[in-house]
Parts: C-alpha cells; sequence; structure tokens
C-alpha cells in the first residue's frame, strides 16, 4: 500500500476552521469543510481498510488539489487499485491517464460523486468523511452536512506505474491518494 | 381561515436546481411523474443575451417555461406579475385556498431556512401550499438542500418575494441585481401522463434526435447541435460572457443530468438494456457540462489563460454529444 504525498500539489483551500470570515473556497461559492470535524493536518488515516495520507497545509493553507492537468508523481510499483479521498462540485468523471515505466499509457475513468449535501453516492463511493455542517464565509450552516468520498480506479494492467495524468476538470478536487498492489 | 393542501411531496434530481424541484412537486400534486414528465425531453435552444440572473432561468423559445422542459408532455405554466407585495400575496393566497398550489419567487436571504438567510441575496423558486390567517402563517416547500418542508411567516415570505434581490458582497454571484417584484407561477396540467411503453420511449427518442439534428443557428437564435457547437465556441473570451454561460450550462446540466436517468429508469421498467446504456451515454455529456460549467465559473478571474482548455472540453462533449445522438437514432428506430 503506497501512499502519495500530494504536499507539492495542493492548489486549493476546501478546509478551514471556524472563524470568520473563512479564508478559503472549497466551490465557487466560498463554502468549505469544517477543520475541526476532519482529521489533523499531515496524519495518516485509516478509510475502509486502506490508509491514506490526510492532506497537510499548503503555504497558502491549500489541502487539496482541484484536478487542472496535473501529472502526479507516484512511487513506481505494479498496482491493482488507485484509492482517492475525492469531492465534486456535482457529480462528474473522467479519463485519468496512468503512465507506465516503459512510456506506455492507459487510460481509466475515475468518477466523484458531489460533495454537497443531501446528495446520495452515484458511482457507489464509500462515505469517507460526512461533517455535521458546512462553513460558509460569514456563517456556520448546521443542517448541511458536506462530504467527502473514498473512490477507487482500477489498474487493469498490472505493470510498473510512475505516475498518474489528472483530467483538467475543475469540479473535481484529491485530498489524498494510495495506491494498493498484492505485494 | 387555515388551509394545508395534502399531496405535497419532496423531489430532487441531483443536477437539477430550485426551477426543477418546484415543478417536480407541482407535477406530484397533479399525480405526475417528475421524471417522467421533465426528463423525456432533450434539446439545445437558446437565444443570445436572453440569461436572466435568476436560480430557475431556461431558455424557452417554445411556449411557456414547463412547456419548455416538458415538451413530450400537455403541461405548460403561467407567471403573474402581481403591482405589489399585497396583491401578490392576495393572489397566491386565492390560489392556494381554491386547491392549487403554486410557486413563487423568492430572495434566499429573508427566508429563515436559507443557507443564505440574512447573509446573501439570491433568486430562487419554491412551491406555496397552505396558509394559516389566523396565525399569518404560510407553507412552503423546497427541496434544494437543506430541504425544508413546513411553515414560515406571511412575513418573512412577503419579505423574500417583494425584495429588490440587491448585490450585498462579494459572494452575491449570478443571481442578484433583478428584483423579484412578488412573481409567481401556476401550472396547467391539460392531459393526463402518457403511460410509459415502447411507443411513448421510441416517440420521445426520435423526436429529441430530430430536434437536435434538423434546427440549426439563425442569428441569434441558436437550435440543436448546430447551434450548441456555436454555442460552446463562445466559452468566455470575455469575462462579462462567464455569468451567461454559467447560468445557461446549469439548465443544460441539469436537462441532461435529468434525460439520462428518464432513459435508465425507462431501460429498467420496460426491460430494454439498450436504453439503460443509452442513460449512461447521456450521463457522460452531463458530466462534461459538470466540468465545463465548473471551469466557466472559475475563468472569471483568467479568461483567457482558462480558454484552450474549456474549448478542448467543449469540443468533447460535442463529440460525446454527437456518438450519443446516433446510438439514440438507432435505438429508437429498432423500438
Amino acid at each position: 500500500m503506497s501512499p502519495v504525498n500530494l504536499e507539492g500539489y495542493l492548489n486549493n483551500v476546501g478546509i478551514t476552521p471556524s472563524r470568520w470570515p473563512t479564508e478559503g473556497g472549497f466551490n465557487i461559492w466560498s463554502n468549505t469543510f469544517p477543520a475541526e470535524e476532519l482529521p489533523a493536518r499531515g496524519s495518516i488515516v485509516d478509510v475502509g481498510g486502506v490508509a491514506f495520507i490526510f492532506p497537510a497545509m499548503g503555504p497558502g493553507g491549500e489541502d487539496n488539489l482541484r484536478c487542472r492537468g496535473q501529472r502526479l508523481n507516484v512511487p513506481v510499483g505494479e498496482y491493482d487499485w488507485i484509492y482517492l479521498l475525492a469531492a465534486a462540485e456535482r457529480r462528474t468523471e473522467d479519463a485519468i491517464a496512468l503512465l507506465y515505466t516503459d512510456s506506455t499509457v492507459r487510460r481509466q475513468w475515475l468518477r466523484v460523486s458531489d460533495f454537497w449535501p443531501e446528495t446520495p453516492a452515484r458511482f457507489g463511493e464509500v462515505e469517507a468523511y460526512r461533517c455535521s455542517r458546512m462553513l460558509y464565509p460569514r456563517h456556520s450552516q448546521a443542517n448541511m452536512a458536506p462530504v467527502i468520498w473514498r473512490c477507487r480506479v482500477p489498474v487493469s494492467v498490472g505493470e510498473p506505474v510512475e505516475a498518474i495524468g489528472l483530467p483538467d476538470n475543475p469540479a473535481i478536487h484529491i485530498f489524498a491518494v494510495t495506491l494498493v498492489g498484492q505485494s | 381561515m387555515r388551509l394545508v393542501l395534502s399531496g405535497i411531496r419532496s423531489w430532487r434530481h441531483d443536477l437539477t436546481h430550485c426551477l426543477h424541484t418546484t415543478f417536480g412537486v407541482l407535477l406530484g400534486f397533479h399525480g405526475l411523474d417528475p421524471l417522467h414528465v421533465l426528463g423525456s425531453g432533450w434539446g439545445f435552444a437558446y437565444r443570445m443575451g436572453d440569461v436572466r440572473r435568476e436560480e430557475y432561468y431556461f431558455p424557452c423559445l417554445d411556449g411557456s417555461l414547463l412547456a419548455s422542459l416538458a415538451p413530450h408532455h400537455q403541461v405548460a405554466s403561467r407567471w403573474h406579475q402581481p403591482s405589489d407585495a399585497i396583491q401578490g400575496w392576495a393572489q397566491v393566497r386565492a390560489a392556494v385556498a381554491a386547491g392549487q398550489p403554486v410557486a413563487v419567487a423568492a430572495d434566499n436571504f429573508h427566508l429563515p431556512f436559507r443557507p443564505a438567510f440574512g447573509d446573501v441575496h439570491t433568486n430562487h423558486l419554491m412551491t406555496v401550499y397552505g396558509f394559516d390567517d389566523e396565525a399569518a402563517l404560510v407553507w412552503v416547500a423546497d427541496p434544494v438542500p437543506p430541504a425544508f418542508n413546513g411553515p414560515i411567516t406571511v412575513g418573512e415570505l412577503t419579505a423574500a418575494r417583494d425584495s429588490g434581490n440587491p448585490i450585498r458582497h462579494d459572494r452575491d454571484m449570478f443571481f442578484t441585481a433583478n428584483p423579484i417584484a412578488n412573481r409567481w407561477i401556476t401550472v396547467e396540467v391539460a392531459a393526463a401522463q402518457p403511460a410509459l411503453d415502447v411507443g411513448f420511449v421510441r416517440e420521445v427518442l426520435l423526436a429529441n434526435v430530430s430536434g437536435f439534428l434538423d434546427r440549426g443557428e439563425s442569428g441569434q437564435t441558436l437550435r440543436g447541435l448546430e447551434g450548441l457547437r456555436q454555442f460552446l465556441s463562445l466559452v468566455p473570451d470575455e469575462p462579462e460572457r462567464v455569468d451567461e454561460i454559467f447560468i445557461v450550462a446549469g439548465a443544460i446540466l441539469a436537462i441532461t443530468g435529468l434525460h439520462a436517468d428518464f432513459l435508465a429508469d425507462a431501460g429498467r421498467r420496460l426491460g430494454l438494456v439498450s436504453l439503460v446504456e443509452l442513460g449512461r451515454m447521456v450521463d457522460r455529456v452531463a458530466h462534461h457540462w459538470t466540468a465545463l460549467r465548473i471551469g466557466v465559473a472559475n475563468a472569471r478571474s483568467t479568461p483567457l489563460a482558462d480558454l484552450p482548455l474549456l474549448r478542448e472540453r467543449g469540443r468533447r462533449l460535442l463529440a460525446d454529444q454527437e456518438a450519443v445522438l446516433d446510438s439514440m437514432a438507432r435505438v429508437g428506430g429498432r423500438l
């Protein structure tokens, strides 16, 4: 199991402390997840038997990666699954590119459900973290319960992977990535 | 007098917004299946510059708001524009007293159950279905999260309906600066819902395909696949275009998501896997709209930098749209 350190890739502030005005914006309306209800930054967390590095904080408070076509380097290895902690601004899907050490590229589908309250998983994801409230720039909304999902993507060809090419889909936010193989 | 109409049930589809949830509640009251009625139509029609700063905006080129959303059903809606707040409440109260729930436009800033309460202004839509004159209460249904179904005061509703919907601070994007003006909507159902059988689905599929392929762009009016191609070529190379594309994209995302689930539901009920697969293809188009809509919104600050990637998204959306229309024509022709 290989948790990926996303520290150099974080580009969005989606988690903020309950102090107003908040200084983040997971979505275009500047809503954020309450930091008090989520794991400590940089800690190792277990979600359904998969270990993730819960994101540390970037220099500007960044805590997640909004997909803008980045190349995400991963520990070279043969994997079966890519697990992600992720959430989307309305559900969406896109192809990711698996970059192998022999320079081949193979595509797989990444599907992520909406983080919005009262909205079920569309793609069979596991509910990783359901907060009891959502933060707005100037208040906390008790009956709005946003969610971070645990998603997974199959790796169909078991050869050494060295990187993941993410889609340019700014609706998708990734908090953590762990690759899992048999060994 | 106190009257609370029965038969009001919450209804929501995750890719829609207050326009569809409100009509869903009203259609359900009339005994119609909201997914069947709101999800069977799928097309594209837009007159450039028509967009309004309303959460419930939908391009209406062929009839009323509800008729535009539900072209395969005998339903329609009518906007009412009272002269002031007093007349606005009197008209809505009279309609409910006559047994008819209605939709009202409202500014969330004044609605205590909305997260925007006392914070930001916006132009929202919800159902009114009861009142208590003595207690000065009015019953409203709003399935948009956080879903609410119950009474608020007449004073709160009146303030929300009579609001000037002003811009208050930087979070008031897209749906402000458009006075609510006490407007409200009635729904008319002229015929029973047609049975969901193979004949109906075939008719729907072929009519939708025809709407996409037979109509082109004409001046400022964009229709069908060619109109969609023209619309997507406009992705914002100028900041003022951002709001227009964002709002229209939200409307098309909603009907695309609804149509995907309509096809999937029809396929399951009729035992036709081809319809379920078709629904999955339409869902993929909806997911492009999600990406495009959020991409456009994020391009507010850097439109030129994001332009190449937004245009690439538009090209991919069109390619998948064309593929699904090919399949739709083939499946429809074989039913």
